[in-house]
């Protein structure tokens, strides 16, 4: 949509919160209940905040999602409490499975599993189908798109939906890992994905997805490799990494549209 | 010399008496209170100083920075630090180095030496950070300020880590801090009337067309965002003195969202709107807080207590105010700008008189010596397209030429590649014999080359005069001098009536004739007019015709005339390039160019040509 959501990260914390909440269903139907959650609030949002600046200028949008952001975040926090709260997960999630001499928790496989589904989902839904075109349309240009015919409230509406599915699946894996919410989780996750999306580029998908892989790999190897006194200070490292490459490619890797000017 | 202003007398000392006095209302207020009431405004008017702070960067660039608070939370530290008592140093921070620790120096010293220190930190932080793109900026400021949160929480041995500094000594008094948000506001004001930040402001209305008067983006947000962190600094340094604690969560993403808050509320563009948002919204949060601790409001209605109703409430209003009045309350304007405020005043508007010839002298003088802006052999594609094919094109000081051909004959590019916007695949450009193939647009404006483009691409925020005197600021024109020659620009234009109305009030024909003021105004030697009579209605076109006629002849600059509107061309252009797909088809007199058949096909096709001959 070319546009940066600071909400984001309280679309995965309010989906996580529908798992604590529904804590006492079955699994699966608590999983239902957040990525549902996810996709409400998103829509809820969409309709009420973004709409009326979508035709204002992108820091106009930036700081609507930032107010976005602090009245979800408040809100959580009135109604449940700013501390962390704890949620059960499934017991088979948390054991491991042995492989060639090397114990994989079984959470991992399904983080993986999960992320392939929902990239290659993503991939198809966005470059293979007629919805996907439109929202292509709508995201390069609004008015003209609605010109052509994109019907562009629904397909902006259908987009909203689609982030906040995936932010609930972001907040159901975080949750199995760290087996607590607090009103604050989404803020890293987003700040993640944010710098991620500059790394690789404004408006490519793959471009993403490489600032993604090289966020978490670096944020792994330091997390093996930085000698005790430094570890602290990892996600400060983690963090500083894009400046350098920002340095060398100020548009990001890929080279982003966005960032250049149209004469 | 003394006509050209950019405000009148009383419009500049209103802009500038009113926020101080505000502050000064403030702190009267604040001083006659209770002392946790003195503590309150004291914040308050902290928190004023880092608004200002973020005024400076956001307001004038139009570019959101998320990190600003990072650099109140580097000025709070320094500060703390430096008037630490010895003996709790000793206790709270063992790590740190013996000169620091012993340093127990007065609050003026550490507030000016944190202040130093944040600017510089600004500076070391600005300079990778302010190259990228207007939209990364927001994340990697957020991402610094989340460098600076994740530091100063772990850095234990100095910093107290995550509990923090307690026992800083409070001397920042409510005056004090009144005083030095006074300071904050004359520097804010100053900053964005002085050159620098006109040409920073230029850059928020308009980056592309910013670029093409000789303003390098990087550099002024660069400068801006040192300065925003001088102020910021201060901010956190006197806060700290008040409250005598410090932790690393102090001046993070709730201060972030409260202070971006005050501004966006206020009006980001005006340092008036930056005092209205912090007092507002400090006035509103202390009001939420009271309920939120279940106080009783008005000494009527009794609430329980409900935390975070003051984050919800200041959440709302922010949104609100980005869908129903995104300009604030201020509406981005000075309090000398206010519609109401001008209305009261005696002279709303005193057009500079006597416009001084303040220009011609210098353009006319280098129009002498000989050169050439040359362009040969330029080849361009676009992924596969050959958009510019070997084309040569000669433009002389003092001469018009037109260039003219089919819509997508390479026309524009070809002036974006003699501008510097677009750099070509192969082939030279010399500007009077130097090399400047591959130059940025920064650079060329201020080597002589001056441009408009097919939109107006206009200032709207600035008036007319601003406008044309940025063009000037572009090259290096102090601003004084700038609002005489931009008076004298426009004056020859028959615009100076106008002079004062903000750029993007004036009709589309006005601010195409403001577009080419902007570019005369950087005392180009050479001009590149993309078509400046589309849209105009026949008597526009003529009128243009006239003052084209005139930039000839009083500034002596060579043009390059775009146009579709034949009547400008012929009558203006001795000399008439003819461009088709991406190749010169000719090059010679109008009388010429209108008999060649190859021209004739190009224009009016085959079957055309066919019928003609029979």
């Amino acid at each position: 949509m070319g546009m940066m959501n600071f909400a984001h990260g309280e679309f995965i914390m309010l989906a996580a919160y529908a798992l604590y909440v529904f804590a006492g269903l079955p699994f699966p139907a608590a999983v239902a209940s957040a990525l549902l959650t996810g996709i409400a609030i998103a829509l809820f949002a969409e309709r009420v905040a973004f709409r009326p600046v979508r035709s204002a200028d992108l820091s106009t949008q930036l700081v609507t999602s930032l107010a976005v952001a602090a009245i979800l975040q408040n809100v959580v926090t009135a109604a449940v409490d700013a501390r962390a709260q704890s949620v059960a997960t499934p017991a088979s999630l948390s054991e491991s499975t042995s492989i060639g001499g090397f114990s994989v928790p079984n959470l991992e496989f399904v983080t993986l599993g999960l992320t392939a589904i929902v990239l290659a989902g993503l991939g198809w839904l966005l470059y293979r189908t007629r919805t996907g075109l439109a929202m292509r349309a709508a995201a390069e240009n609004f008015d003209m798109a609605r010109l052509l015919g994109v019907r562009a409230d629904r397909v902006i509406a259908i987009s909203f939906a689609i982030s906040g599915a995936l932010a609930a699946a972001v907040g159901v894996l975080i949750v199995m890992q760290t087996g607590q919410v607090t009103p604050t989780m989404g803020l890293t996750p987003v700040l993640i994905g944010f710098v991620a999306v500059v790394i690789g580029g404004f408006g490519r998908m793959f471009g993403a997805v490489i600032g993604g892989l090289l966020l978490g790999v670096l944020s792994s190897l330091l997390g093996a490799y930085l000698p005790d006194g430094l570890a602290p200070f990892r996600d400060a490292i983690v963090f500083t990494f894009p400046v350098l490459i920002l340095i060398f490619r100020p548009h990001g890797l890929l080279g982003g549209e966005v960032g250049r000017a149209r004469v | 010399m003394s006509g050209a202003r950019f405000r009148s007398r009383s419009s500049f000392a209103i802009s500038l008496l009113v926020p101080l006095a505000l502050i000064g209302i403030v702190t009267l207020v604040g001083a006659s209170g209770r002392p946790a009431f003195q503590g309150t405004v004291t914040l308050i008017l902290c928190n004023l100083i880092v608004v200002l702070g973020l005024q400076v960067f956001v307001g004038n660039s139009g570019v959101y920075s998320f990190g600003q608070l990072g650099f109140a939370t580097a000025g709070a530290y320094v500060a703390a630090l430096l008037t630490l008592p010895p003996a709790f140093a000793l206790l709270q921070t063992p790590g740190l180095p013996s000169f620091i620790a012993d340093a127990q120096l007065g609050a003026l010293p550490a507030t000016l030496i944190a202040a130093a220190i944040a600017g510089l930190l600004a500076v070391a932080v600005g300079l990778p950070l302010m190259r990228t793109s207007t939209l990364a900026i927001p994340i990697s400021t957020f991402a610094f300020l989340v460098v600076v949160y994740n530091v100063t929480a772990n850095w234990d041995r100095v910093t107290g880590g995550s509990s923090g500094l307690v026992s800083i000594p409070t001397t920042t008094s409510v005056e004090s801090a009144g005083l030095w948000a006074a300071v904050a506001a004359v520097l804010a004001i100053a900053f964005k009337w002085s050159a620098s930040g006109y040409r920073l402001q230029a850059t928020r209305e308009d980056e592309v067309a910013a670029r093409s008067i000789g303003i390098g983006v990087m550099r002024e947000r660069l400068i801006a965002f040192g300065i925003s962190g001088v102020l910021c600094g201060i901010g956190g340094a006197l806060a700290v003195h008040q409250s005598g604690v410090l932790n690393p969560t102090t001046f993070y993403f709730g201060a972030t969202v409260t202070t971006m808050t005050m501004l966006v509320v206020g009006g980001a563009r005006s340092v008036l709107g930056a005092v209205v948002g912090a007092i507002a919204i400090a006035t509103v949060n202390e009001m939420l807080r009271g309920i939120e601790n279940g106080a009783d409001l008005f000494g009527a209605i009794s609430v329980g207590a409900a935390p975070g109703l003051a984050a919800i409430g200041l959440g709302l209003i922010l949104l609100a105010t980005m869908i129903a009045m995104p300009d604030g309350l201020s509406g981005g304007r000075e309090a000398g700008e206010l519609p109401w405020v001008r209305r009261l005043g005696p002279t709303a508007s005193s057009p500079p008189s006597g416009a001084p010839a303040a220009l011609a002298g210098r353009s006319q003088v280098e129009a002498v010596e000989k050169g050439a802006l040359r362009a040969e052999e330029i080849s361009i594609a676009f992924s596969g397209l050959r958009v510019l094919k070997k084309v040569d094109l000669e433009l002389e000081p003092g001469e018009a030429l037109g260039l003219i051909g089919p819509n997508g004959a390479g026309k524009t590019t070809l002036v974006n590649v003699l501008s510097g916007f677009q750099g070509p695949d192969s082939g030279t450009v010399t500007l009077d014999g130097v090399d400047v193939t591959g130059g940025t647009p920064t650079r060329l404006a201020r080597d002589g080359l001056g441009r408009t483009f097919q939109a107006s691409l206009p200032f709207p925020h600035l008036t007319a005069l601003e406008s044309v005197a940025v063009g000037a600021m572009g090259i290096g024109i102090g601003r004084r001098r700038a609002a005489a020659v931009a008076a004298d620009v426009l004056d020859r234009l028959s615009l100076l009536g106008q002079a004062a109305l903000p750029a993007g009030s004036l009709t589309p024909a006005g601010q195409r004739l403001l577009g080419v003021a902007r570019a005369l105004a950087t005392h180009p030697r050479y001009l590149l007019l993309d078509e400046p009579a589309a849209g105009l209605n026949e008597v526009e076109c003529g009128e243009l015709a006239e003052i084209l006629h005139g930039v000839l002849g009083d500034f002596g600059c060579g043009i390059l005339l775009i146009e579709h509107e034949m009547s400008i061309v012929m009558e203006l252009c001795p000399r008439i390039q003819v461009l088709d797909d991406g190749t010169t088809l000719c090059v010679g007199a109008p009388e010429e160019v209108q008999a060649d058949p190859a021209v004739v096909e190009a224009y009016l096709g085959h079957s055309f040509q066919a019928v003609a001959n029979a």
